[in-house]
């Protein structure tokens, strides 16, 4: 073993001198799953802002001010004009200059708080029904908020279906992300040595094959680490995610998902011959990852076949626990199955990179 | 015992042999010139002997350790050298020195020695905060020898060291080569230079995989075959080398004919007089400047005589 392992601090120092001097390609590798997350969190997000809303307020009291400054504060909606009469906020609806309209009745402010509190009305343009359905939640949010006695209590039964289509897909994006970054970081490393002909150079000198394996994912791993801890906040920053569970436990669940991951793009760094074969293989595990991790699809629709598959991918297992801890809140109890296949993993993987890295060639 | 011992070692690629059942030894403290043509497989045998590459059949042994299956005993016994710069570009001259000493387990006060030691050796103490990849040939050669020093091998496998660079960097670093078999180690070089060769301790020669000739310098000048029986070696110098030649070749008692350095190395037999020679040439209008002069064969001779007749044959 320790002989197997000689080399491991040396090698990890190497490394991290290639990482600083290699900035560039640090720095956009680090910034690229930022970059991916915005544009894919956004292309998956059906949350609608600034819908285009007219007013029609019969009431003209400083309570149905207050009522539609409120939903006007929320964001979703833009109030664009204020009409006399329903009629013709019907109309502005037909002609697109408005997809929504909130009628307020006469009266809110006598009824408002009561017990027969206030009927507001609600015109929606349906021919989107995206829009429609973002409005139609958006106008509820505030109503929502207020004292239950103050509003029309049917419209509370009703939730925010788009919220939670994003609260579930961006930690699974998170996930996926970085495996694609950290496969990128180690697939290459190998194949760059045997290019320069530094490979040679190593393999000539004492370095044990584990350690050369393990020096090489340190460096990595940190900066990995570092970039989650970006991902989530930025995650939160621009999509409002707020993790339920232990933001410790996800961290520390995190070790050996980006663990299994390195140990993974070193598998391919072994397999290929040169950085462009290295590229390939890259984006050859990065597809399924993507389409069998349960990330797009929930994996008990796959076939039994591509549901086995699945499992070779450290983040079909990371995505169960993100998403564990950041939606449902979930302790270490309920994840045990997900941590047992990422620790396995991480063992079977930097044992397969180890065992076929050979440091002399048949 | 020998540095280096190789018995019938054998590599093959496929249908390809690279190396054909080489038998070979090194003594110890000796410049060993391990020469041969472009693709006559030198760079295979030192990547097998430095456990790189595994034979496909036969042994060896290099400092007494099996290449096969002592191939980690052997890798701490040497320095290796290869055929291209390969230590890290975008790390500095210290850098890499400190990373390839630490690979070999030096650390601290003995590490920074090491270091001083072979930086003074090679002379590059004042580049040392330089990136190798900015290095020109020269001193990227000499890292890349202090490098294989660092861990004090007392056997160095050098593949083509003086490739790629200018004359002056030849010849300092051929310097520094005579200074580390003066202080006793075992030197194993590949060269296409047969300058280089000449100041080798010992030589070998392969051809198409296999070992053609082995021996010292002035040994393989005097073998039968390339200085047959009644023949003689002369030096025509003549303004127009490459006419005189094309006339010298046809000459019926011209045995061979080469060009060297602008000068036309003839093997004749010893009964054909230097006026025979001159009178040829002038027959034809050249070499009316001409002057010959008897000459011992170079090493070069040795070699492309060697060749020729192996591919007549």
């Amino acid at each position: 073993m320790r002989e197997a392992l000689y080399g491991f601090t040396s090698i990890a120092a190497k490394e991290f001198m290639h990482m600083r001097r290699d900035r560039t390609t640090i720095i956009f590798a680090v910034l690229l799953p930022i970059l991916q997350l915005v544009l894919l969190g956004y292309a998956i997000n059906f949350d609608v802002r600034h819908v285009k809303t007219t007013v029609v307020d019969l009431d003209k009291s400083r309570e149905s001010r207050t009522f539609i400054a409120g939903l006007q504060n929320t964001q979703y909606l833009d109030v664009v004009s204020y009409l006399p009469d329903p009629v013709l906020a019907e109309q502005a609806l037909r002609r697109n200059d408005a997809r929504a309209a909130i009628i307020i009745p006469s009266g809110f402010a006598r009824h408002y708080g009561t017990k027969q509190p206030p009927m507001v009305r609600i015109l929606l343009d349906g021919s989107d029904s995206q829009v429609a359905g973002a409005a139609r939640s958006a106008l509820l949010r505030p109503i929502d908020v207020m004292s239950p006695n103050a509003v029309d209590i049917r419209l509370n039964v009703l939730f925010n279906p788009q919220m939670r289509t994003l609260v579930y897909t961006i930690p699974a994006l998170v996930a996926v992300l970085l495996q694609m970054l950290t496969i990128s970081l180690t697939s290459f490393s190998l194949v760059r040595e045997r290019e320069l002909g530094t490979l040679d150079q190593l393999m000539v000198s004492p370095v044990g094959r584990l350690g050369l394996m393990l020096g090489k994912m340190a460096p990595y791993s940190v900066l990995a680490m570092g970039e989650l801890a970006f991902v989530l906040m930025m995650g939160h920053l621009i999509f409002d995610i707020q993790i339920n569970g232990s933001i410790f436990l996800l961290m520390a669940l995190a070790v050996p998902f980006i663990l299994s991951a390195l140990a993974m793009g070193l598998v391919i760094s072994t397999v290929a011959q040169n950085q462009s074969q290295a590229l390939q293989f890259t984006g050859l595990t990065n597809l399924p990852s993507i389409l069998l991790s349960g990330y797009i699809a929930p994996r008990e629709t796959l076939p039994v076949p591509l549901y086995m598959i699945s499992n070779i991918f450290p983040v079909t297992h990371f995505i169960q626990i993100i998403r564990g801890i950041v939606v449902r809140g979930a302790g270490l109890a309920d994840l045990i199955p997900s941590t047992f296949w990422l620790l396995f993993l991480t063992v079977v993987l930097i044992g397969a990179a180890t065992l076929r890295f050979r440091k002399s060639t048949a | 015992m020998n540095a280096i011992e190789m018995s019938a070692l054998t590599k093959k690629f496929g249908d390809v042999t690279a190396v054909d059942a080489l038998t070979l030894n090194v003594q110890r403290g000796t410049i060993f010139g391990f020469l041969g043509p472009n693709g006559s497989g030198k760079s295979t045998c030192i990547r097998m002997l430095c456990g790189l590459l595994e034979p496909t059949s036969g042994t060896a042994t290099v400092n007494g350790f099996d290449i096969v299956r002592e191939s980690e005993s052997v890798k701490r016994s040497i320095g290796y050298m290869n055929q291209t710069f390969s230590l890290y570009r975008d790390l500095t001259v210290d850098e890499n020195l400190t990373f390839f000493g630490s690979i070999y387990g030096l650390r601290g006060e003995v590490l920074k020695r090491r270091k001083d030691t072979v930086i003074d050796l090679v002379g590059i103490g004042g580049y040392v905060d330089r990136r190798s990849g900015q290095l020109s040939g020269g001193w990227r050669q000499r890292l890349a020898l202090a490098t294989a020093l660092i861990h004090e091998p007392d056997l160095l496998f050098l593949d083509e060291p003086s490739a790629g660079i200018d004359p002056v960097a030849r010849r300092d670093l051929w310097d520094l080569l005579f200074d580390l078999a003066g202080a006793g180690k075992t030197l194993f070089v590949t060269t296409h230079y047969m300058d280089e060769a000449e100041r080798c301790d010992e030589t070998a020669y392969i051809y198409l995989s296999k070992l053609m000739v082995r021996g010292t310098p002035n040994e393989l000048k005097a073998l039968p075959e390339v200085s047959p029986e009644g023949t003689r070696r002369v030096a025509v110098a003549t303004h127009q080398p490459p006419k005189a030649l094309a006339v010298l070749k046809r000459q019926p008692f011209v045995l061979d004919a080469t060009l060297v350095e602008a000068e036309i190395h003839l093997l004749m037999p010893i009964g054909t007089k230097d006026s025979d020679v001159l009178s040829a040439l002038q027959s034809k209008g050249v070499g009316a400047d001409a002057s010959i002069r008897p000459i011992e064969p170079s090493l070069e001779d040795v070699f492309v005589t060697l060749t020729r007749r192996l591919d007549r044959e």
